[in-house]
């Protein structure tokens, strides 16, 4: 923290390294980097390449494509981050959750609650066949357990229909 | 609600599939689903159901301000303890509970998790009700309330009430109903229509034509399928329209009377929307001033105020 205030007064962007799993390196601003509060503590602790070892190339490409957007953020510009973020969201599931998992891991926390309330708007009023075949799991009760389940909660599976649709 | 995992300890896998995220991550996304979601997709997987327990998520289901209302219980605060946010939030949805010394009773709308209240018959303004001539307050024990009104006898006919849109969940649509129960020998409301409004008090309300008479429903539909059939049927409808005159644009969108699961009858008195951080006093009206006939035989429970379905 107090090194990129000094920093910016002295007019010389400090630059750090972050490195993919696929070992690719991207080089960026300090400024831009530390809206992601794990690489902020790694700051801290003096590193300036930083290994990520959870998060691919194609992912971290995506990361730094929000994270350069959101730097950008305004007071006068509100209405061009909320279509870049509508943007942003369009994608496959596997893609989602691959950002999640990552976004996560490095504490984006703008990052997540966008992630998060778009799985969130997509998966809702869903039947439950077509959230497992979304999320890609098997169903791992036994059949008496998930009748157990069901039968907890009898009134939230009546009442009209569900959403059948994967996408 | 990140998931506490310092860059140190890495993460194994890092994968897309659900399996390789936090159970906080799926805890995060059903908090931003809706209550009813949650319930069912508990079942897709057990990952799932101990996300779907979480008090994080329930926490967010119940309203910001359950603990100031729990503190206004009749009962006191300490009535209504449980060890999970989902209990408390179950028995919300299940347990109305007395507020403001009871004269209201609160629940929790459990699909949505929005609020919901019903106000006493003694904490509406009734017109004449001090008259023991014209109004009568007894107990019943199918009440859930220590009184309810019973109309002896009156021409004006004329119950309001208010309740601050704050303490509504707010983005909500919300409608009021008037809930009562009739008596063998009611009468006067058999052909008369009475006026609902909901509205901002000050501001001009719209009024809809409310009947409180549970055959009217029956008579209505009576009414309407003869128009299709020959003309004799036609003439003698229009006789009946003759005899019992109702201006049909206002009877088409009349509101009846339904039977509630709890035994007594509703009849909607009209709809409104609350805007978040809106601070204003709502108004439910009921009226029968205009046609001057006697009218007898209802008991007044209260009015619920409660979100509109789907």
């Amino acid at each position: 923290m107090a090194s990129s205030s000094s920093s910016s007064k002295t007019g010389l962007k400090k630059m750090l390294t972050l490195k993919s799993s696929d070992g690719d390196e991207f080089e960026l601003e300090e400024s831009i980097v530390i809206q992601c509060q794990t690489i902020k503590h790694m700051v801290e602790d003096g590193f300036s390449l930083i290994p990520l070892q959870n998060v691919d190339t194609k992912t971290l490409t995506k990361i730094i494509e929000y994270m350069k957007k959101h730097a950008e953020k305004t007071e006068s510009n509100k209405e061009e981050i909320k279509n870049f973020n509508k943007e942003f969201v369009k994608g496959s599931f596997d893609d989602q959750f691959e950002l999640v998992s990552a976004a996560n891991y490095l504490h984006i926390n703008g990052l997540m609650d966008l992630l998060c309330q778009s799985i969130a708007d997509r998966i809702n009023n869903k039947s439950v066949r077509a959230v497992r075949e979304i999320f890609n799991i098997s169903n791992d009760y036994t059949p008496d357990e998930e009748e157990k389940v069901r039968d907890e909660h009898k009134w939230a599976h009546e009442g009209g229909e569900f959403d059948e649709s994967l996408d | 609600m990140a998931v506490e995992n310092r860059y140190s300890s890495a993460v194994s896998g890092g994968g897309g599939e659900i399996y390789h995220l936090p159970e906080g991550c799926i805890a995060n996304v059903l908090s931003l689903t809706n209550p009813r979601d949650t319930c069912r997709l508990s079942v897709v997987a057990t990952i799932f159901r101990s996300a779907a327990e979480s008090d994080a998520v329930w926490d967010l289901f119940l309203p910001p301000d359950y603990r100031d209302i729990i503190c206004r219980s009749s009962d006191g605060p300490d009535s209504i303890v449980f060890s999970s946010k989902k209990e408390l939030y179950m028995y919300l949805c299940d347990h109305p509970f007395f507020i403001d010394g009871g004269t209201k009773s609160f629940s929790l709308e459990k699909r949505s998790g929005k609020k919901c209240y019903m106000l006493a018959a003694r904490s509406l303004s009734i017109v004449w009700a001090d008259t023991p001539r014209y109004w009568r307050w007894i107990s019943l024990p199918e009440s859930r309330f220590s009184e309810v009104a019973e109309l002896l006898d009156v021409c004006w006919f004329d119950i309001s009430s208010k309740i601050n849109t704050s303490m509504l969940s707010p983005d909500t649509d919300y409608a009021a109903y008037f809930v009562f129960t009739t008596k063998s020998r009611t009468y006067g409301f058999d052909h008369q229509s009475a006026e609902g409004a909901v509205g901002i008090s000050g501001n001009e309300r719209k009024t809809q034509t409310v009947f409180l008479d549970p055959e009217a429903a029956r008579r209505h539909m009576y009414q309407i399928v003869p128009m299709r059939l020959g003309l004799l049927n036609r003439m003698a409808d229009m006789l009946r329209r003759e005899a019992n005159p109702l201006p049909s644009e206002s009877e088409a969108h009349a509101r009846y009377p339904q039977q509630r699961s709890d035994g007594w009858i509703e009849v909607e008195l009209g709809q409104f929307f609350v805007k978040r951080g809106q601070d204003a006093e709502l108004e439910m009206s009921l009226t029968e001033v205009k046609g001057g006939n006697w009218k007898s035989g209802l008991v007044v429970e209260g009015i619920e105020i409660r979100p509109k379905e789907g």
